[in-house]
């Protein structure tokens, strides 16, 4: 009898199909996403059986958060030949100025000076949402810290000054930078806000109607009747 | 890492070249990618969220005035409201449904109190939920608009029929869909047809939810005239007069 020779197998498996599939997975995903937009709160938003996508370009969405807290987000033109002009970082600044103007005009005695840092900071933020006063000591801060502290919901100089006013002669903050917004110059963007696709104002679905209210009472105000709303697809058995 | 293994049987000849086969090991690669892939993934919001087109009257006065004088027989008030516990929390009944109900009466309110008990004699205002659908048959509240605007929807059906047999632009879709959109839109403007007029209240401490509910009943029902108004005096007393007759279980 012969002995029965073990044949020696290298234990080694050829990974080289199954990174050709991680690579393939990972294109996949890093061209269809889009990153989570960074807000001060979370919401969660109601259904609905609308089918109408959030515009990514030339929108003004408006987060309500359950206590009240007003935020702005702004996102310019996506076309590559405006982005100069109009690109989103362009037209924060642009805004930016418009509404500032608008401020010390109605309060020569308070008055704020933005620098040129400040206007630059303004542009890389995705959401604010400080009242007038607090935005030049808000701009100067580090990323993280502004995050921190747009995300307090206890501070008192978080979130964008709203009340019920109608004086269209003497705005409150979130009138003035409704109106800024408007007049940014950016015809698309004012298009866009005319037929209503423009504006979106997001809640959390168990927020009460009448903090909502106040927002959609000011929209009502500046004559800015047509706006979205958002929400999520309902399910088929809702 | 990369091995470079020789293939040598044992018989070396002398003067041939040495058969190289190159192993370049690729699971550190993979490790990488899939780390990659995972944080995509996290990133990613594979779903955009939906938005929903509405417009508010004008804040004139005089305006609404008018357009509620025209409108009585045809009116539909609809009143929001939601029932939360002592922290303002939204409370669930057992199916995990926020509890939102919603009241409504036809044509204008009426508080009279001829005999003097305390209570509205003839109270219009009736309660109903958010339930949606049965399979095909309405429920709630949907039941209630749908036999209101029965006529328009009659006729949006008819076309409905002819738009899934691709009947207005066979072979193209989207020309189906466009031609398909402009006739529901005349048949929902259509004057001549009795259609509702709802007018929706939320209460202060109704969900954001709720009203979305009751907007979206606005487009399954293809209810075209509808307005969004605050809540005044003659709707709480009518809901609380409501709650006296009807108390909570």
């Amino acid at each position: 009898m012969g002995k029965v020779k073990i044949k020696r197998k290298s234990t080694l498996i050829d990974m080289t199909a199954m990174s050709d599939v991680t690579v393939l997975l990972l294109t996949f995903f890093m061209l269809t996403s889009t990153f989570l937009q960074k807000e001060p709160v979370t919401v969660l938003t109601p259904s609905s059986v609308s089918e109408q996508k959030v515009p990514t370009a030339n929108l003004a969405s408006v987060l309500v958060s359950p206590e009240g807290k007003v935020f702005i987000s702004i996102a310019g033109d996506a076309d590559a030949d405006t982005k100069d002009t109009w690109g989103s970082e362009a037209l924060r600044k642009t805004i930016l100025d418009e509404a500032v103007t608008l401020y010390n005009k109605q309060n020569p005695s308070k008055a704020i000076q933005l620098s040129a840092q400040d206007r630059e900071a303004f542009s890389k933020i995705n959401m604010f949402g400080v009242p007038f006063q607090v935005l030049h000591q808000f701009l100067s801060m580090s990323q993280t810290d502004q995050d921190k502290f747009i995300s307090d919901m206890t501070q008192k100089g978080v979130g964008i000054p709203i009340n019920d006013n109608k004086d269209m002669e003497r705005l409150n903050e979130f009138q003035i930078w409704m109106r800024a917004i408007y007049n940014s110059g950016n015809d698309n963007l004012q298009k866009a806000m005319k037929k209503g696709e423009g504006i979106a104002v997001k809640a959390d679905k168990d927020t009460p109607y009448n903090v909502v209210h106040d927002v959609l009472d000011n929209l009502q105000s500046l004559k800015m009747n047509r706006f979205s709303i958002m929400t999520a697809l309902k399910t088929e058995q809702e | 890492m990369a091995q470079i293994e020789q293939s040598d049987k044992g018989k070396k000849k002398k003067g041939a070249q040495k058969k190289m086969s190159i192993h370049v090991d690729f699971t550190p690669m993979v490790d990488m990618n899939m780390l990659l892939i995972t944080f995509f993934m996290l990133c990613t919001t594979m779903i955009k969220s939906q938005t929903l087109t509405i417009s508010l009257p004008s804040n004139e006065k005089i305006e609404q005035q008018q357009m509620n004088k025209a409108k009585e027989s045809e009116a539909i008030t609809l009143i929001l409201t939601t029932d939360r516990n002592a922290n303002g929390d939204v409370k669930k009944d057992e199916a995990g449904r926020p509890m939102n109900t919603v009241y409504y009466y036809e044509g204008m309110p009426e508080i009279a109190d001829a005999d003097g008990d305390g209570l509205i004699d003839n109270n219009k205002l009736k309660a109903e939920q958010f339930i949606g659908n049965d399979g095909k048959i309405q429920q709630g509240i949907r039941k209630i608009l749908h036999d209101r605007n029965k006529l328009v929807l009659d006729k949006i059906e008819v076309e409905k029929a002819r738009w899934r047999n691709k009947e207005f632009a066979p072979g193209n879709s989207a020309a189906n869909d466009s031609i398909y959109q402009a006739r529901a839109r005349e048949i929902r403007n259509d004057s001549t047809l009795t259609r509702p007029v709802v007018i929706i209240k939320a209460a202060p401490e109704a969900s954001w939810e709720s009203l979305i509910s009751a907007l979206d009943e606005m487009q399954i029902n293809q209810i075209s005239r509808y307005q969004i108004d605050n809540i005044n005096k003659t709707d709480s007393v009518l809901i609380l007069d409501y709650l006296a007759k009807n108390p909570k279980k």
